[in-house]
This record gives C-alpha cells, sequence and structure tokens, in this order.
C-alpha cells in the first residue's frame, strides 16, 4: 500500500474565456478514501469532478489514475463514473433499463445483468421499481436510481456532485448515512462534492477546501476544523474570531491588547499572525476574572447555544454559550492555551471574523422592533 | 369555470371551421345531385383505386426519402455552433416565404425538355433525359417542397436533448455511435414521428406539384378532388366520397405510424 493514489491531479489549470477557473491545482486522491471538495459557489468543484471524469480538458496539468497518465482518455473509456448535479436520468427508459445502462453498453449477459440490477436496487432501498417510469419517482427516489446506475458499472472511483442538493433536510441526512454506508461496504473511492460544512465534516475522510480556483487546505475534518490554515478556511468551516496578533516567541502570543499562552510554534520571533478562537470555546465568566471584558450587544436563542456578540474594544466576538445573558451586560471571557489557534498571515487576512457587521443589525434589529433577546 | 369561458372562442372555430365542413363534406358524399341517400358515390370511388394507390405510393416514397434526408440534416444542425444554427434555420425557411406555386413553376423550367437540366447534360454530351412529366419529378417536387417541415421538427427534439444525459451516458461507457442508437435516436422519435405527419399528409393529397411536373399521367388523389369541383366533370357528391376515403385512409396510416411510437403521447395531437 505503498503507492494507493488513485487518482493524481498535477499543475492542473484550467480557463474558460480567458477567466482562470483552476489555478495550479495538485492533489492525490487515495484509493479507498471519501474525500470532499468543499467551498463556496462558482470555485471550482464542478470543474474539478469534470476534470477526473473526462468532461472537461485542462489548459495545463495530467491527470494521473493508477499513475497512468489520463488526460486525453474520453469518457467512456475511463474507469470512474459519475452522480451528476441534477441526475441525468434516461427519460425514455425505465428503472430497470436505467440501472442496466452501462452493462448493456459493455454488453454483459442478461443474467449478470439482471442480478446486478436487482443487488443495486436492493443496496438502495428501491426493489420493486424495476418496471417504473423513472419520471413517476420523487426527487429522493431518481437521487437512489442515479446511485445505483452509477454503481452498477463497478467503478473504481465514484464522483458525487452535489447529489444530495434538491432533497429536504430529513432525507439529505438519511441519504447522508446511506452514501456513507455504501462507500464503506463496497470500498469505492468517493469524491463528494458540497458546498456545505456539516455534510463534508460529517461524511469524509479528507476535506478538500477550495476558493476562486485554488485548494486552500486538505486534511482530516478534524483538522481542517481545528487547524485550519488561514482565514477564509477557518471562516468557512463553521463560526471564528480571527484577530490580528502577534507571536511574541514559541508559545507566547499577543491580541487584543493581551499575551495569551497557546500551544503553537515555529514561528517568526514577532511575526504578524492570524488567531483564531471559536465561539463555543469561550468561557464566559464576570467581568472582573475575565482575560479580556467586554460589553454584551446582542443575544440569539439557536436551540441548542445563545450567540452572543461581545465588543472588545471595537473588535466585535461571537460567543456561543447555553447560558444566557443581557445585551448591555459586562462580561469576563476566558480563554485557554488550546482554545487558541494561530495562523500564518493569507490573503485572506482581514476579510473574515470580525462579526461587526453581523452585529449591527442584530442591533439595529432588536432596536427598531423591541422584541426579547431570544427573538 | 373562468377556463371554461375562455374556451368558448375556440369551440366556436372548431364548430364553425372544423365540424360543420366536415359535416357538409359527409353529406354530400352520400347522396347525389338532387339530394336523395346514396352510397353510389362511394362505391364510384373505386373506380379510382389506382389513383389513390399511385397517391399513396408516391407519398410513401417522398416520405421516405424525407425522412433519409431530413435526419442527417437535423442532426447535424443541431450539433454546429449555436448562432450558426438560427443562420442555418432562417436558410431553410427561406424557400418557403415564397409562394408555393412559384417554386414549383421553377422547378418546371428546370426540368422542362430543352429546360436548364436538360441543356446542361446536352452540353456535357449525355443528351436530353425525359425529366419532367414522370413520377420522379412528382416526389422531386414534394421532397423539395416538404423536406424542412421534416427538419424542423426532428432539429427541435434534438436540440432539446439536455447535454447532462448525453454526457451521462458517456460516463457510463457509451462511445459517441453508442450514444447515437441509444440516447439520441430513440429520444428523436417523436419528433421523426411528427415529421412523417406533417410531409405525408400534404404529400399524398398534393394536387399542384402533380399537375405541373406530373404531366396528366400521374394524376393524384388531389388532382382527381378538384376536378369534381372546379374542373371538367363537375361532381362535388363524388369529389366528398373521394375526400371521405382519402382522410379515412391517412387516418389508418398515421394509426398504424403511431404504433411505432412507444413514448409518451405528446405527439398525440398531431395526428389527424
Ligand atoms: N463551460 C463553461 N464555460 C464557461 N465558464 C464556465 C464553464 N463551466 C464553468 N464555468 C465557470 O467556472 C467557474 C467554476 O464553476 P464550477 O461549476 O466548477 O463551480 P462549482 O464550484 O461547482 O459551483 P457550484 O457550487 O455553484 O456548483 C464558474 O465561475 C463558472 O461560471
Ligand atoms: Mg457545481
Amino acid at each position: 500500500m505503498a503507492d494507493n493514489k488513485i487518482i493524481v491531479l498535477k499543475d492542473i489549470s484550467v480557463s474558460f474565456d480567458s477567466e482562470v477557473i483552476l489555478n495550479n491545482l495538485n492533489l492525490y486522491i487515495k484509493d479507498g478514501e471519501f474525500v470532499t471538495f468543499l467551498g463556496p459557489s462558482g470555485c471550482g468543484k464542478t470543474t474539478t469532478l469534470r476534470i477526473i471524469g473526462g468532461f472537461v480538458t485542462p489548459d495545463k496539468g495530467d491527470v494521473l489514475f493508477n499513475t497512468k497518465k489520463i488526460n486525453n482518455l474520453p469518457p467512456h473509456k475511463r474507469e470512474v463514473n459519475t452522480i451528476f448535479q441534477k441526475y441525468a436520468l434516461f427519460p425514455h427508459l425505465n428503472v430497470y433499463e436505467n440501472v442496466a445502462f452501462g452493462m448493456r453498453v459493455q454488453k454483459k449477459g442478461e443474467n449478470e445483468i439482471r442480478n446486478t440490477v436487482h443487488e443495486m436496487l436492493k443496496m438502495v432501498n428501491l426493489s420493486g421499481y424495476e418496471n417504473r417510469n423513472v419520471n413517476s419517482l420523487s426527487g429522493g427516489q431518481q437521487q437512489r436510481i442515479a446511485i445505483a446506475r452509477a454503481l452498477a458499472n463497478r467503478p473504481k472511483v465514484l464522483l458525487l456532485d452535489e447529489p444530495l442538493g434538491a432533497l429536504d433536510l430529513k432525507l439529505r441526512k438519511d441519504m447522508q448515512v446511506e452514501l456513507k454506508n455504501i462507500q464503506q461496504k463496497t470500498g469505492i473511492t468517493f469524491i463528494f462534492v458540497t458546498h456545505d460544512q456539516e455534510e463534508a465534516l460529517s461524511m469524509s475522510d479528507t476535506v478538500v477546501v477550495m476558493d476562486k480556483g485554488e485548494i486552500q487546505q486538505v486534511g482530516t475534518p478534524l483538522d481542517i476544523y481545528n487547524e485550519p490554515k488561514n482565514a477564509f478556511v477557518a471562516d468557512f468551516i463553521g463560526e471564528s474570531n480571527i484577530l490580528d496578533g502577534i507571536m511574541h516567541e514559541n508559545y507566547l502570543v499577543e491580541f487584543a491588547g493581551k499575551k495569551f499562552d497557546c500551544l503553537d510554534c515555529g514561528f517568526g520571533k514577532m511575526e504578524p499572525v492570524d488567531v483564531v478562537i471559536r465561539p463555543e470555546d469561550i468561557e464566559v465568566v464576570e467581568p472582573e476574572k475575565g482575560h479580556i471584558c467586554g460589553l454584551v450587544t446582542s443575544v440569539t436563542f439557536k436551540g441548542v447555544h445563545y450567540e452572543i456578540i461581545v465588543d472588545v474594544n471595537g473588535f466585535k466576538w461571537m460567543i456561543q454559550s447555553t447560558e444566557v445573558q443581557n445585551p448591555g451586560d459586562k462580561i469576563g471571557m476566558i480563554l485557554q492555551p488550546d482554545d487558541i489557534h494561530i495562523m500564518k498571515k493569507s490573503k485572506y487576512s482581514g476579510a473574515f471574523g470580525d462579526y461587526s457587521a453581523f452585529s449591527d443589525e442584530m442591533y439595529e434589529e432588536q432596536h427598531n422592533k423591541p422584541i426579547t433577546e431570544e427573538e | 369555470m373562468k377556463s371554461k369561458s375562455i374556451n368558448i372562442p375556440y369551440i366556436l372555430w372548431i364548430g364553425i371551421f372544423i365540424v360543420v365542413p366536415l359535416i357538409l363534406v359527409l353529406l354530400f358524399a352520400f347522396t347525389d345531385s338532387s339530394g336523395n341517400f346514396t352510397i353510389e358515390n362511394i362505391i364510384n370511388v373505386g373506380n379510382y383505386a389506382s389513383v389513390f394507390v399511385r397517391s399513396i405510393w408516391l407519398g410513401l416514397i417522398a416520405t421516405v426519402i424525407c425522412v433519409i434526408l431530413g435526419y442527417p440534416m437535423a442532426y447535424a444542425l443541431s450539433k454546429i455552433a449555436p448562432n450558426m444554427q438560427e443562420f442555418m434555420i432562417v436558410l431553410l425557411m427561406l424557400p418557403m416565404w415564397m409562394n408555393f406555386l412559384l417554386r414549383t413553376y421553377a422547378w418546371m423550367t428546370i426540368l422542362e425538355n430543352n429546360g436548364l437540366l436538360n441543356r446542361l447534360l446536352m452540353f456535357i454530351g449525355i443528351g436530353q433525359v425525359n425529366l419532367i412529366n414522370t413520377s420522379g419529378a412528382v416526389v422531386l417536387g414534394m421532397v423539395y417542397n416538404f423536406l424542412p417541415y421534416m427538419i424542423l421538427p426532428i432539429y427541435t427534439i434534438i436540440s432539446r436533448i439536455d447535454n447532462r444525459i448525453i454526457e451521462a451516458a458517456q460516463d457510463l461507457g457509451a462511445s459517441r455511435r453508442k450514444v447515437f442508437s441509444k440516447i439520441i435516436l430513440p429520444l428523436s422519435i417523436p419528433g421523426v414521428i411528427s415529421g412523417i405527419t406533417m410531409v405525408f399528409v400534404p404529400a399524398v393529397s398534393t394536387f399542384i406539384i402533380s399537375k405541373m411536373l406530373g404531366g396528366g399521367a400521374n394524376i393524384l388523389i388531389g388532382d382527381l378532388i378538384e376536378m369534381q369541383f372546379l374542373g371538367s366533370s363537375y361532381n362535388p357528391n363524388l369529389g366528398s366520397a373521394i375526400s371521405l376515403v382519402l382522410m379515412i385512409l391517412i387516418m389508418i396510416c398515421m394509426g398504424i405510424m403511431n404504433q411505432f411510437d412507444h413514448e409518451d403521447n405528446s405527439m398525440g395531437g398531431m395526428i389527424i
């Protein structure tokens, strides 16, 4: 298992109409893992999938499949199958023939086709739907037919382009579990595209965070969440307070006018850095006991917790806490060393991580119509 | 309830211009010149069986040629650059904006014994060939006049096929040929059916084309009917009977045709 990279993308660049869509992308995908491309709309996720599927030829760079270069291999010769963003079932064929399509094209025997179709339909819980017209199925059922159709070809790699985008929340959750089960059962490499960070974190072995045609970070869901590489990743995955800081020495950082112990090292002396603090890590105490003091400007009830915006010398922090606070109260905040994560400065520094705009909106809302804090 | 009142003008239209004339045809077909009931007219239609056979046969040949020529043209049309497609469609329609009679006259001057084509043939030494007043000329006229009606519905339906469906087929291992035979062809059958209807029906009942290009020996049902109303052998009762039989024959043909269309019956409205 020394070399189990099933797909390698090497220095890939793509432009459409002289607009750069993917910029020098490098990525490898290990055999049998569940990889998710995560990023905002238009960042190039679908384009990356289409390069792997063979529908887009990169302007520059190589696509390797099991170490073989496949840049110019047409889609029908690739051992990769796709579940498209909008399913794309064949409207003139019934469920059985849709699932059988790939095998028919490969001229498989009638017996094998029948067995595989039944097996696949059983896997997606649609046994007995063989003769149904695909147009008469619900969105979730069409989705599962698309999965069965792709898996019936027994691909080495399955590409899934936001397959759950059109489903309601409940069905979405069920399908997430179902997809994960199918992936584990079959051992097929899944490359999954989504712009839903929760979906990405809960399903994947590896998450690839993309923005503006560039990979921002590759890592396990835990790495991505706990150790974001830059302000974009920190902001895109979950909520983050991102502050300017200065690394005095290893394990000692200054921000918000105070020095804090931290767990990060390897930065230059007095190097400017971005400091990330997750809202749920902050402990709220009495003003005089806190490392930092601030004024509560708004409180929103979110079900599991309250979302509290605190003004500290003009910088608005977000805190998530199960205890309610009142707007106008002075509170203290405690930050433990492992709550503090240090990132190198990047082009995203300063663009994210201050909840000013957010809290202004809230503030106005509250003053326009006097409602309770739990609004 | 509102939708019902909206329907009234259409129902009136259908009543005045479709149902009433049909009843009149029926009435004429089953009466003699003094208005008494008779089935003699219908029986007499049998005397013209050979004209019916020739009309349907020539119409069929023209339709088949239109499919053979039209399908590849429609397919090619749907594959060229989108702005080019618009231009090509205008080109295709251009002759249709010209009067039908004029177009057919033009062919007369081309096919005549000392027409354009024959002069060319003589010039290159093949000698004069009799082109005009043959059934071939009639078929040519039909194909020329009705080909756009074959191309347009096929083109429309092919260009509406979702590209993602084609990509899905490629993704599942289908080569270009397989994509065509397993996806594009079956999905375009409704267009072919509607094209066939739009070519076959006017081809069978045409009268100007056969008159101008076919000469006296190639009269078709259309000519026959025309003669009963306007021509020498004035007999609207027989004319109506012939029309009635023609209508029934065409309906049978289209019925058989639609058996080949296993898709949803979105084209069902085109039968008559
Ligand atoms: N065929 C094309 N021609 C021109 N531009 C294209 C083409 N395909 C994609 N683009 C552009 O490339 C960019 C990236 O598109 P892509 O579909 O990869 O985004 P995405 O990350 O999948 O977004 P989404 O989450 O909305 O699906 C977009 O700005 C899009 O407009
Ligand atoms: Mg996309």
